[in-house]
């Protein structure tokens, strides 16, 4: 179908007189473009729409684009199964399922290029539906089984034996990401106060949803090991009310994701406050970027964003050059209002230098608290101190907090140069894109391990915020927050004097501070008896076999656990339960529970059919990036690429049936992206094969591919490219319906989607880039930007001008909707930064630009038809 | 001359060059010499302030060739035509000066004139800085104490003049350096206590230095066209002018809390007294080597962390005693000794000064730190708080300026001795250094501090007093006698260089000269020996022994030397104890030994360590007189129908009902009412019409005392006490036992006098045996 051509129709040569080349014309933009996909319209993406291949929940599938129904009927004529199928609409709720249909249908289809190739709308599909037996839960909720955004499984349907399993060669793991939004409020998980706590005598699993009551309700059976307990004497009774309490409506039992206030016997201790406790780079390099002055601002500012209900919450400052500097702060009623800074240059041992006031109440000193921070800056106006003993800084602060717990707040510009830790300007130029490129993404000084694990026993998770310029070694000091539950924030070559910068990272660093992190977390995850969590992904300290522990928990991270099965199991579905027992940074102690119910199955096409592509993108990603860091960059690309291989290969041994001939490729339609994925991920700035990528922004990005929610880490392995110059009418406006900003169709990440005149907004997720082709019009330029002169225009780091017109309107309203993480169905603070790229301008931005284009040839990587190509001929031959 | 007539030729001798000789004639013969039993010595007082001034010429000393460069002096002869002058010391002809051209018999500059023997030369070379003053403050006190520390110390910046640098480092559980420079918060750099710090750490630590860490050429951080070094150097951070930091250093000190770490019931507060020193010392070290400082520490308890440390925290610990380290069971003394020393040492290195003060009723670790005030010509002060007046009264004084009101100290001094042929110089007892230096002056013997001609003092003060010892160096016989004009002169010339308050480098010149004596057995030697002054130079080598030898073998010294004095100048039949006689100068020196042998500086075991290491440092700083106290104290009494005090016996039987008596040790002032006194003031009487002299009589050894008391410096403990007291104990401890529990037995003593518990001989006893002994010619 043709969408209708808008007024402001950017494409339309006569809109515009005296253009001599009418681009936008059918064929002649680009000589590749699938004839019949182009319709008589601009810039249509070249694959056609959205093509669905199975019948998905109604409210959870978005009808984006018109011509949905034109691809279906394409499918329908290529007799792959089109037919709609029986709607399961709802996990846990259950359809009149003939027993041949009871999970979900494999529908093969060629992925080659002229078949029924991958198509990124496919990404904003949810997973195959999970298909419970009826009655599976004990009650109707609809909300009995876990929705994706909180667990997703690689196999929505899962091999009842390992053999199977292992056949199949996918891989079974959940990528866990137990909170969906930075706040609470944001997402309204039901909380259970009551403080009666239902729980499996032997295994420990809490009762939810998939329980079973007998004997008259007064025991219930589990479903994980199927031990009858009893049901606890006040399940039914509200001692603080008085009343009896219908046990129908308590939340354990109508949602897998909810909450327990926990009592007594979950407590080692009375639980934490909030603390954080920053260190600031005070060296020459963190003074004169800007970054002391824009982080003591940004607290400053954000004081009353930073969770502090209980007013409990305390705040620490260290300040680090070649010395440690201490500052003791005085409570707002006390003699003195002034702050003394303490100065500690031995940094063999670091020691405290007093008792008092270096951890002070937010509440109790929060006017002091501002004055220092209004003066922070001043105080180190003038150094000329060239050190860092950050490692010393750490092990000072952690001697500061440890007999509690609490975040660090690490800011630095530096590489620690001296002290604990210290680091070694070891980075040559030489070396990238070598084999020993691989030492450089291994830390340097055993220190940061070690020292994260210490952190991690005595509750202390760090965060680092890195600035540098300069070979900082984030590889080695990324090992902070990965042990402790933490981040790595790398914000390279920052410098506040660039307003982007400072909006940027004030605004990244402010949410941080508001958002209502976890405290003395762990994490465990139980199973129906037969199956075993094998192996753990994620930034986290792995303390016994089966206990991941954060010292705090992000809400913007993701987890993987990996699920073995060690007997055949013989339930019509299994369970999977997630129980994180935290602080809330209210003081609360609490369990949040999540449980996960998947269909079991003996037959190979089902467990296909129900594979989850970006699940398992997600696995091989944690799974890449632990090769690279243990083997190095070549082994894990051709890691990834032999499995993608392998699982083509299989599938066409056990499940191919028919030929496709003619250079087709057939795989599941469900699992289709998965080539241009698994491609995406071996293109991706932390694994990519280069010389020219500098170890640091490598080291971050292998962060990033390990902690990034499954939205976020799909966008970043394979980018969302929108071409503006001529969106649909509502694109870029509020929806009628629910005010959202309704997007413009997504393209394939392939230059051939790029037209001369045209613009796009080019976005993984980290960084949004403004493509401006050669031939843009001037007024297209003009209405955008606010001049026709484009060369006018300040490429790189930038931000939109707000001008009164409406494509600028729109056109920021859709790189604002474009970050918007809670669209997406998670939490995070990252702005991504705006770069302007002109098609004719500046060569090395254009070709960063271009690196995210995955689907092209580019540097040392192959185009995703080359490479589909590749995987063709390994799995023909 | 009489005896009388001499001790006043001495005492202006005394006035006018500071100086008192053991012999006033000096043997000609080493053989001679050696039968002097008492070595030939000086009490000399450099920089002591005349009644009438000491005459200050401000252009540069004319001076001997190289490498005798002995200062023109009143002994040179001057050929007034040929401008020519001859050194006696050296014989070597020197011109002088184009600028005494104008010289003759009748304009002769100051420094010829014979009554210039003492002279003194502001000279050009100006000071490097200002002088300095670091406080380094104990935190771990009581508030009250700390509190009116913290008073003493901005009181004192009053009296610093305001081009003076000033510092501060506070310690207790940690050392801290306070950045006094730094504007925009209070700042401070904080050393652990536990830590032995090297000089170059501290320097480092302070950002004086480069840190390797941030060493430039670092190649991330360093920016290109940056220096890496720290803004300012310690002038511009820790020290700076009173004028510029007065109210940053004030605020300091006014701000100044207990230190905030926790101290158990059962536990000392954690106090690393040695750190704050070492890091004291390393940070005047970098900027100001051999520029005036002084590093005043105020300590309110001992050492209980680190390097320096002296007892343990744990209060069941006591503190040493004399007997523990008799039995050589602490295990910190010898740590600490050797840490202290060698900071010690390395303090007088850079020519800087360590006062100590404490103030705590119990010791600091005074023993241990001793050789920081002794090596460096520091005070040391011993209160039992910073409350009392004593304390107070002794730090201002410490201020104390002079006519032109610059402060009455002087810095970075070197005494240097220039003798003629015949003597040479064996060593100097007193708060200073070896400078290690030799020349022909320098003796084969070693008495004190030897081996050298030249000693520094870091700190030196008008009162600071040292005793040099020489040798007799010639044989005597035909040089001696060939000069045929009259007595030859043995000379001795002292040149004190030091940097002076006012901020240019003085040298005060001193030259003594004093006859040979002529043939073998010249009674002229005897004749000028000066008993006072050998008593204390004897005192101050048997004190000096004593620091290194066990007591008894001193006391068995003291004894010896005292008998073969005796034996050899005093008159006597061979083995007839009662023809034992002394000539008059030579009658009170027994006295003085029989007091000597029973002072707290060698009778160490009734006193703690640190008043001993407190009493020798005092007796090692002060002249003849004060040192005569010291050792002998004196006794007044007062009673009706006598006009003021009457010097008595240092002896029990002063102790009368109706008397009061005035003792003064030096240390303590004390004034003992008689058992009637006592009882009548207790009535009152002095209140009733009536008795108004009796009023009187109880007020004038008050004012004496107050007399005494003003320019005593450390003030001395003031004490008043009835007969039978409990703080009487202080005089009977001083009193010659003529009365004891042993003797009341014989009768025969006035049944009022006091009978003191001792198992002490009596000064009788004493000189009977010493006559048998003397008289027998076995020693
Ligand atoms: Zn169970
Ligand atoms: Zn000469």
């Amino acid at each position: 179908g043709a969408a209708p051509v808008g007024a402001a129709s950017y494409g339309q040569p006569a809109s515009y007189g005296g253009q001599q080349v009418p681009y936008g014309a059918p064929g002649s933009a680009d000589p590749n473009a699938t004839p019949i996909a182009q319709p008589a319209g601009y810039g249509q993406p070249q694959y056609g729409q959205p093509q669905p291949l199975y019948e998905a929940p109604q409210q959870g599938y978005p009808v984006q684009t018109p011509g949905v129904a034109g691809v279906t009927q394409q499918f329908g004529q290529m007799g792959v199964g089109a037919q709609p199928l029986p709607a399961a609409q709802q996990p846990g709720l259950q359809g009149g399922l003939a027993p041949a249909q009871r999970l979900n249908p494999l529908v093969p289809v060629d992925i080659s290029a002229q078949g029924a190739p991958f198509h990124v709308s496919d990404l904003d599909l949810p997973p195959p539906p999970i298909i419970l037996p009826p009655n599976s839960s004990v009650t109707p909720s609809p909300h009995s089984n876990c929705p994706p955004k909180y667990v997703r499984s690689t196999l929505n349907a899962m091999p009842t034996t390992s053999s199977l399993l292992k056949k199949s060669k996918l891989p079974f793991a959940l990528i866990i990401q137990p909170y969906a939004t930075l706040h609470d409020a944001e997402d309204d998980v039901p909380v259970q106060y009551d403080q009666v706590i239902a729980r499996c005598r032997r295994c420990r699993t809490y009762i939810n949803p998939f329980a079973s009551f007998l004997d008259h309700s007064h025991r219930w059976r589990c479903n994980m090991c199927n031990l009858t307990n009893d049901v606890p004497q006040s399940f039914d009774w509200d001692g603080a009310k008085q009343q009896s309490v219908d046990r129908w409506q308590r939340p354990e039992l109508n949602y897998a994701v909810s909450e327990f206030v926990a009592p007594q016997e979950y407590m080692v201790r009375a639980p934490q406050p909030l603390i954080y406790l920053f260190i600031f780079d005070v060296s020459y390099a963190g003074v004169t970027s800007g970054l002391l002055a824009t982080s003591a601002r940004c607290i400053l500012e954000s004081l009353d964003r930073i969770p502090n209900t209980d007013r409990r919450t305390r705040l620490g400052f260290m300040a680090v050059d070649s010395s440690l500097h201490y500052f003791q702060i005085p409570r707002d009623e006390g003699e003195s209002s002034d702050s003394r800074m303490l100065v500690v240059s031995d940094l063999d041992e670091p020691f405290l230098p007093t008792p008092d006031d270096l951890l002070v109440n937010l509440s109790e000193a929060r006017s002091n608290i501002e004055t220092f921070l209004g003066r922070l800056q001043g105080m180190f106006a003038s150094t000329q101190n060239s050190g860092s003993a950050m490692g010393s800084a750490l092990r000072a602060g952690h001697k500061l907090i440890s007999h509690v717990g609490g975040k660090m707040v690490v800011l630095s510009a530096s590489l620690p140069n001296t002290g604990f830790g210290k680091l070694d300007m070891r980075e040559d130029k030489k070396l990238l894109g070598t084999s020993k490129e691989n030492a450089l993404l291994q830390t340097q000084n055993s220190f940061y391990k070690s020292f994260a694990v210490e952190c991690s026993k005595t509750q202390v998770s760090i965060d680092m915020f890195l600035f540098s310029a300069q070979y900082q070694d984030v590889a080695s000091l990324s090992n902070l927050p990965r042990y402790t539950g933490g981040q790595t924030y790398f914000y390279p070559a920052w410098n506040a004097a660039r307003t982007e910068d400072a909006i940027k990272f004030g605004t990244e660093f402010s949410d941080y501070l508001s958002a209502e992190i976890g405290l003395e977390a762990v994490l465990r995850v139980r199973t129906t008896t037969g199956l075993r969590p094998s192996a753990f992904y994620g930034n986290f300290f792995n303390r016994s076999s089966d206990l991941c522990a954060f010292p705090a928990m992000p809400r913007d991270q993701a987890y993987v656990v990996e699920i073995a099965i060690d007997e055949s199991v013989t339930k019509a579905f299994a369970c999977l339960q997630v129980g994180v027992l935290h602080t809330t940074c209210n003081g609360e102690r609490r369990i949040r529970v999540l449980t996960l119910s998947i269909p079991t199955t003996q037959n190979l096409a089902e467990v296909y059919a129900s594979a989850d592509q970006q699940a398992i993108t997600a696995y091989f990603a944690h799974k890449a990036v632990e090769r690279a860091l243990s083997s190095g960059l070549d082994a894990a690309r051709d890691a990834v690429q032999a499995k993608m291989i392998e699982l083509l290969q299989t599938y066409r041994k056990e499940l191919g049936g028919g030929n496709m001939g003619g250079g087709g490729l057939q795989f599941p339609g469900n699992l289709r992206g998965m080539p241009m994925l698994f491609l995406g991920l071996m293109k991706n700035l932390g694994l990519r094969k280069s010389a020219q990528i500098p170890t640091d922004l490598r080291s971050a990005a292998l962060c990033l591919l390990s902690t990034l929610p499954l939205p976020l880490l799909m966008q970043y392995i394979y980018p969302r490219l929108y071409s503006l110059h001529d969106m649909p009418d509502d694109a870029g406006l509020p929806h009628p319906d629910h005010g959202a900003i309704v997007m413009p169709p997504a393209l394939n990440l392939t230059s051939g989607n790029l037209v001369p005149y045209g613009l796009y907004l080019l976005d993984d997720g980290q960084t949004q880039f403004l493509w401006l082709g050669r031939d843009a019009v001037p007024a297209l330029i003009n209405d955008v930007f606010g001049t026709g002169d484009k060369n006018a225009l300040k490429q790189g780091k930038t931000s939109l001008p707000v001008l009164d017109s409406e494509m600028n309107e729109r056109v920021r309203a859709v790189v604002e909707k474009s970050r918007d993480h809670r669209g997406k169905g998670c939490g995070s603070v990252i702005v991504p930064p705006l770069y302007l790229i002109r098609e004719d301008g500046e060569p090395s931005l254009r070709l960063w630009a271009q690196t995210l284009l995955v689907e092209d040839r580019a540097d040392q990587g192959v185009s995703g038809a080359q490479f589909l190509g590749v995987l063709r001929e390994k799995v023909v031959s | 001359m009489d005896y009388e007539a001499l001790k006043e030729q001495w005492s202006d001798i005394e006035d006018r060059d500071g100086i008192r000789l053991s012999w006033n004639t000096f043997p000609s013969s080493r053989m001679e010499a050696s039968r002097l039993v008492v070595p030939i010595g000086a009490l000399y007082t450099p920089l002591k302030e005349k009644t009438d001034g000491t005459p200050l010429l401000t252009y540069e000393p004319v001076t001997c060739k190289p490498p005798c460069r002995a200062v023109l002096n009143p002994f040179c002869q001057v050929d007034m035509r040929a401008r020519i002058w001859i050194c006696p010391f050296c014989l070597q002809r020197n011109n002088l000066p184009p600028h005494y051209k104008d010289i003759s018999e009748s304009a002769i500059p100051p420094e010829l004139h014979p009554s210039n023997t003492t002279i003194e030369y502001r000279l050009s070379r100006p000071a490097p800085t200002p002088p300095i003053f670091v406080f380094v403050v104990d935190t771990c006190q009581e508030e009250d104490s700390l509190k009116a520390l913290k008073d003493s110390i901005i009181m004192s910046l009053q009296l610093l003049p305001a081009h003076a640098l000033v510092g501060l480092i506070t310690y207790g559980t940690m050392a801290q350096v306070h950045e006094i420079g730094y504007t925009e918060c209070a700042k401070s750099y904080v050393f652990r206590g536990n830590k032995d710090y090297t000089a170059k750490q501290v320097q480092e630590m302070l950002g004086l230095i480069q840190a390797p860490g941030a060493r430039p050429g670092m190649p991330p951080q360093q920016q290109p066209g940056r220096p890496a070094a720290p803004v300012g150097g310690a002038q511009a951070r820790f020290l700076l002018p009173i004028q510029q930091c007065e109210v940053q250093l004030t605020n300091a000190l006014e701000g100044l809390q207990r230190d905030p770490w926790p101290v158990a019931n059962d536990k000392r507060a954690i106090r690393c007294t040695g750190v704050a020193l070492s890091v004291a010392v390393g940070l005047l070290e970098t900027s100001f080597q051999n520029s005036g400082a002084r590093v005043m520490l105020f300590t309110g308890g001992p050492a209980t962390e680190g390097p320096g440390m002296v007892v343990g925290p744990e209060l069941k610990e006591q503190i040493r005693s004399h007997h523990d380290i008799d039995r050589d069971n602490i295990k910190y003394y010898k740590k600490a000794l050797k840490f202290y020393d060698a900071l010690a040492k390395r303090t007088a290195h850079n020519g800087h000064v360590i006062d100590v003060f404490a103030g705590c009723l119990d010791q600091v670790g005074l023993l241990e730190m001793k050789g920081l005030p002794n090596s460096t010509g520091g005070h040391m002060i011993l209160t039992d708080s910073f409350t009392s007046s004593m304390y107070k009264q002794s730090f201002a004084k410490i201020f104390d300026t002079d006519a032109e009101g610059n402060l009455a100290m002087g810095f970075n001094a070197s005494l240097e001795v220039l003798t003629t042929k015949e003597l040479k110089v064996t060593g100097l007892i007193g708060h200073a250094v070896s400078l290690n230096k030799k020349s022909s002056s320098v003796g084969e013997t070693e008495c004190g501090i030897g081996n050298t001609c030249s000693w520094k003092m870091c700190g030196i003060d008008p009162a600071a007093s040292y005793s040099l010892y020489f040798e007799i160096a010639g044989q005597g016989g035909p040089a001696a006698a060939s000069m045929q004009q009259g007595p030859q002169k043995g000379l001795i010339q002292f040149l004190t260089y030091y940097q002076h308050s006012a901020g240019q480098y003085h040298l005060r010149v001193t030259t003594v000269g004093r006859n040979m004596s002529g043939p073998s057995g010249d009674p002229a030697i005897a004749q000028s020996f000066d008993q006072e002054a050998a008593a204390v130079l004897m005192s101050r080598i048997a004190v000096f022994k004593a620091e290194v030898d066990d007591g008894p073998d001193v006391l068995r010294w003291v004894d010896r030397m005292l008998i073969r004095l005796c034996a050899r100048f005093a008159e006597y039949r061979k083995d007839d104890p009662t023809s034992f006689r002394l000539e008059k100068n030579f009658t009170l020196y027994p006295q003085f030994m029989f007091h000597l042998r029973r002072s707290q500086f060698l009778q160490i075991f009734n006193n703690s360590p640190d008043e001993t290491a407190f009493n020798r440092h005092v007796l090692d700083h002060e002249d003849v007189g004060n040192s005569l106290v010291m050792i002998q104290p004196t006794l007044d009494s007062y009673t009706f129908d006598q006009d003021g005090a009457v010097p008595v016996l240092l002896d029990s039987t002063s102790i009368q009902p109706q008397t009061i008596l005035l003792l003064d040790t030096f240390f303590h002032i004390l004034i003992f009412h008689g058992e009637t006194m006592a009882e009548w003031r207790k009535a009152g009487y002095q209140e009733m019409e009536g008795y108004e002299n009796f009023k009187e009589l109880l007020e004038t050894p008050k004012e004496d005392a107050r007399e005494l008391i003003q320019d005593r410096f450390p003030l001395p403990r003031f004490i008043v006490c009835d007969a039978g007291g409990s703080q009487a104990r202080f005089l009977l401890a001083k009193l010659n036992p003529s009365t004891t529990h042993t003797s009341s037995s014989y009768g025969g003593v006035a049944q009022s006098a006091q009978t003191i518990f001792t198992d002490d001989v009596s000064l009788q006893t004493f000189m009977d045996h010493l006559m048998k002994l003397a008289v027998s010619g076995t020693s």
